[in-house]
């Protein structure tokens, strides 16, 4: 038994989040979220070259195997590569175009982007349809669909000003199927686990930013940080992190081969318990981080509220908290 | 990364289980909470089994008497004894926990030889004397003097919060022996035999309406230098050594009595007659909580398994330590009260064991470091926060 990350985990860690520090820098960020009221599809498009760029470094190829291009890698070092993505609030339709890759040609060397869409939700919303070439329908099997099939529309102000969405005005029916049931609920759990990976990034980030910050601010002649009324906010998200990351690992793990009591339960719960710690840790560092910068953290030029609008956003995918607690409670 | 268990460790557990199997059964019953000789022999005599079976000291180096067990091998004994519902370690609590793994490491050779073969079998009872009515987060402000008369020290004040103090014949004793010294430089770490003249036992009665603590007064104590552990005005060191083995891994029944209740909540739930029908767990908000605080569990397991994997790669795991016991024990509080509101108004009675557990649970959040404690030290330890301004 290791929960601690290897070596090359380690290191595979350290060069994407080389990567994407050279990449999406502050600066960068700023420039793509500037537009608080632009229309959906003008204002935060995929960059294809960004895209590439991240097929290029491996991401969305890694779980396949060698000798298909990929690096023959598991779920939990995907989780690792995720949890830098969402740190760095990288855009895209990031989980979708991972499980697409090796099922929809195009997705494994980020040449296309692939958004997927679950049947299963009431409300069918479908995330930077506009800079997808493919649609995955996730339903009781899935189907491949051009993503201008759908009949959607872009919504204005889009919450997260990095994630354009699009409302699905007419219920999509056809497309090819390319997988069956049991991949459909495959893909299901593996994308939980993924989302859950990006929250984890996103509150390890809110909680950096909020941390650099009550370290330079000085009120009443003393950094804000030195507080402790402060320091207990930022504590309480250092403890929501890492309990959300081991959780997170431990489903990875949990999901990808036999474990010896990954939780009180299987690997279900190993799942769901992820993404409900997950989705809170993200939500509520995003929070920690705007209330830590006062005044400032409610300006947009501020980072603090893109990381607690992703957050908002992929506390909405793949089963909410509160949906996966309601799975949780039916297995106890 | 890796959840298996390997091979040697899987027929550690399977050997655990048979064992298990075959002793738990012959059991006598547990004593009543408040006969504190009856608990003593209770928790002694479990020792005793399991020094007997080779179990004694799990996490003791194996020259020292103790199992030698690997990070992971200590995580499986203390899972598996807590899911088979063994006895709890009990008034065996300090010397195995505290006082033994204190010696290993700072006693002398003859300090050693007398107390680590008795602690593992069971013949000898601890306590703990650091914490004092006016020094508690504030440790390091403790005032029990210790005076040097010839070969011994005389010892005045008092210490509070003593578990296991009517039972016990020792107790490991921080006491300031120079006072005019930076407050961290003056302390000392001291062997009292609890039977020496002046010691007096004082049960503080607590919310529980037990007495799991006592207060100790001390008046003219004469101890032997001799029992010195450490260098005079070298004890807060010493006690920091004492410390580093009480935030590993003492939690983790803890963790597997917390899913058992949150199961037994629920099994009451279902077979609870709800106004206007059906049942208590027909309730989405009910479920909605135990599913979340399911999740809060597994997460706990994870952080676990983290932090002895941490372990078992020869890092100490602070920072995980402290994040465990700040959601551990909130989360422990929040099962309480969930399993009281499903009892409902049948949980107006110290006797029903989940209000018990509900009132006992109070403590956690203020023993071994409180909230606000393992706060600070996330804050200023992990994150570089600055300190608050504070005496030095």
């Amino acid at each position: 038994m290791d929960l601690t990350p290897s070596a090359d985990q380690r290191d595979l860690r350290a060069g994407v989040r080389d990567f994407l520090a050279g990449r999406w820098t502050p600066d960068r960020l700023r420039a793509a979220s500037a537009s608080p009221s632009g229309s959906a599809a003008g204002s935060a498009g995929l960059d294809p070259d960004d895209w590439k760029a991240l097929g290029e470094l491996g991401v969305f190829a890694l779980g396949l195997p060698e000798e298909r291009g990929g690096a023959g890698l598991g779920l939990v070092d995907a989780a690792i590569v995720f949890e830098e993505l969402g740190r760095a609030l990288v855009p895209g339709p990031l989980t979708a175009t991972f499980l697409a890759a090796g099922l929809v040609p195009g997705a494994d060397d980020g040449t296309s982007a692939v958004t997927a869409l679950d049947l299963g939700d009431p409300t069918l919303v479908a995330e930077h349809l506009g800079s997808s070439a493919q649609v995955v329908l996730v339903d009781d099997g899935l189907w491949l669909l051009p993503a201008d099939a759908l009949a959607a529309v872009p919504l204005d102000a889009p919450l997260d000003p990095l994630t354009p969405v699009w409302r699905v005005t007419d219920p999509p029916e056809g497309g090819r199927l390319i997988g069956t049931g049991a991949d459909a609920e495959r893909w299901r759990t593996r994308a939980a686990v993924l989302t859950s990976a990006l929250q984890v990034g996103v509150a390890q980030g809110a909680l950096d930013l909020a941390v650099r910050y009550a370290k330079e601010r000085v009120q009443f002649g003393r950094a804000v940080g030195s507080f402790q009324a402060v320091k207990h906010l930022l504590a309480e998200s250092l403890a929501r992190v890492d309990l959300a990351r081991a959780a997170t690992w431990t489903a990875a793990l949990a999901v990808d081969g036999p474990a010896d009591r990954p939780a009180d339960g299987g690997a279900a719960e190993a799942v769901s318990s992820a993404k409900v710690l997950a989705d809170d840790a993200a939500a509520a560092n995003g929070r920690c981080c705007v209330q830590v910068h006062g005044g400032m953290g409610f300006t947009w030029e501020v980072a603090a509220h893109l990381y607690l609008k992703r957050a908002w956003l992929l506390e909405t995918c793949w089963g909410g908290a509160d949906e996966h607690a309601r799975r949780l409670a039916a297995t106890l | 990364m890796d959840l298996r268990l390997n091979d040697a460790e899987l027929a550690f557990r399977d050997r655990l289980r048979d064992w298990l199997a075959g002793v738990l059964p012959e059991l006598p019953p547990a004593p009543d909470r408040d006969d504190w000789p009856a608990r003593r022999r209770y928790d002694t005599a479990w020792q005793r089994r399991l020094f007997d079976a080779g179990y004694a000291g799990v996490d003791w180096p194996a020259e020292h008497g103790g199992l030698g067990a690997s990070p992971t091998e200590q995580l499986i004994f203390l899972e598996e004894t807590a899911r088979a519902r063994a006895p709890y370690v009990g008034a065996n609590f300090v010397g195995l926990l505290h006082a033994g793994p204190t010696l290993i490491v700072e006693g002398t050779d003859e300090q050693r030889a007398r107390h680590l073969p008795r602690i593992l079998r069971g013949e000898e009872v601890w306590c703990q004397g650091f914490s004092e009515p006016d020094a508690g987060s504030d440790l390091a402000s403790l005032r029990t003097s210790a005076v040097r008369d010839g070969d011994e020290y005389v010892i005045n004040g008092r210490k509070v919060w003593t578990s296991h103090a009517e039972v016990a014949d020792f107790c490991e004793l921080l006491v300031r022996t120079d006072p005019e010294a930076p407050r961290h430089k003056g302390i000392t770490w001291l062997i009292l035999p609890m039977d020496t003249p002046g010691v007096q036992v004082r049960p503080l009665r607590t919310v529980v309406g037990s007495s799991e603590f006592s207060e100790l007064i001390l008046d003219d104590v004469r101890v032997p230098a001799a029992n010195r552990v450490g260098e005079e005005n070298d004890g807060w060191r010493v006690a920091m050594v004492t410390f580093s083995f009480e935030r590993g891994t003492a939690f983790i029944g803890d963790v597997v009595e917390s899913g058992n209740i949150l199961r037994e909540t629920v099994a009451i739930a279902r077979a609870t007659p709800a106004r206007g029908g059906g049942t208590l767990w027909d309730d989405a908000a009910l479920r909605r909580d135990a599913g979340r605080l399911a999740a809060e569990v597994n997460g706990l397991w994870a952080l676990i398994r983290k932090n002895v994997s941490e372990a078992s790669a020869g890092m100490v795991p602070v920072q995980g330590a402290s994040v465990f016991k700040l959601r551990f024990t909130e989360s422990r509080q929040r099962i309480a009260d969930l399993a009281s509101h499903v009892l409902g108004r049948a949980a107006l009675t110290l006797e029903e064991h989940v209000v018990e557990d509900r009132v006992n649970t109070l403590s956690f959040t203020i023993a071994a470091g409180t909230s606000q404690i393992q706060r600070n030290i996330l804050a200023e330890r992990a994150l570089g926060l600055p300190k608050e301004p504070r005496w030095t």
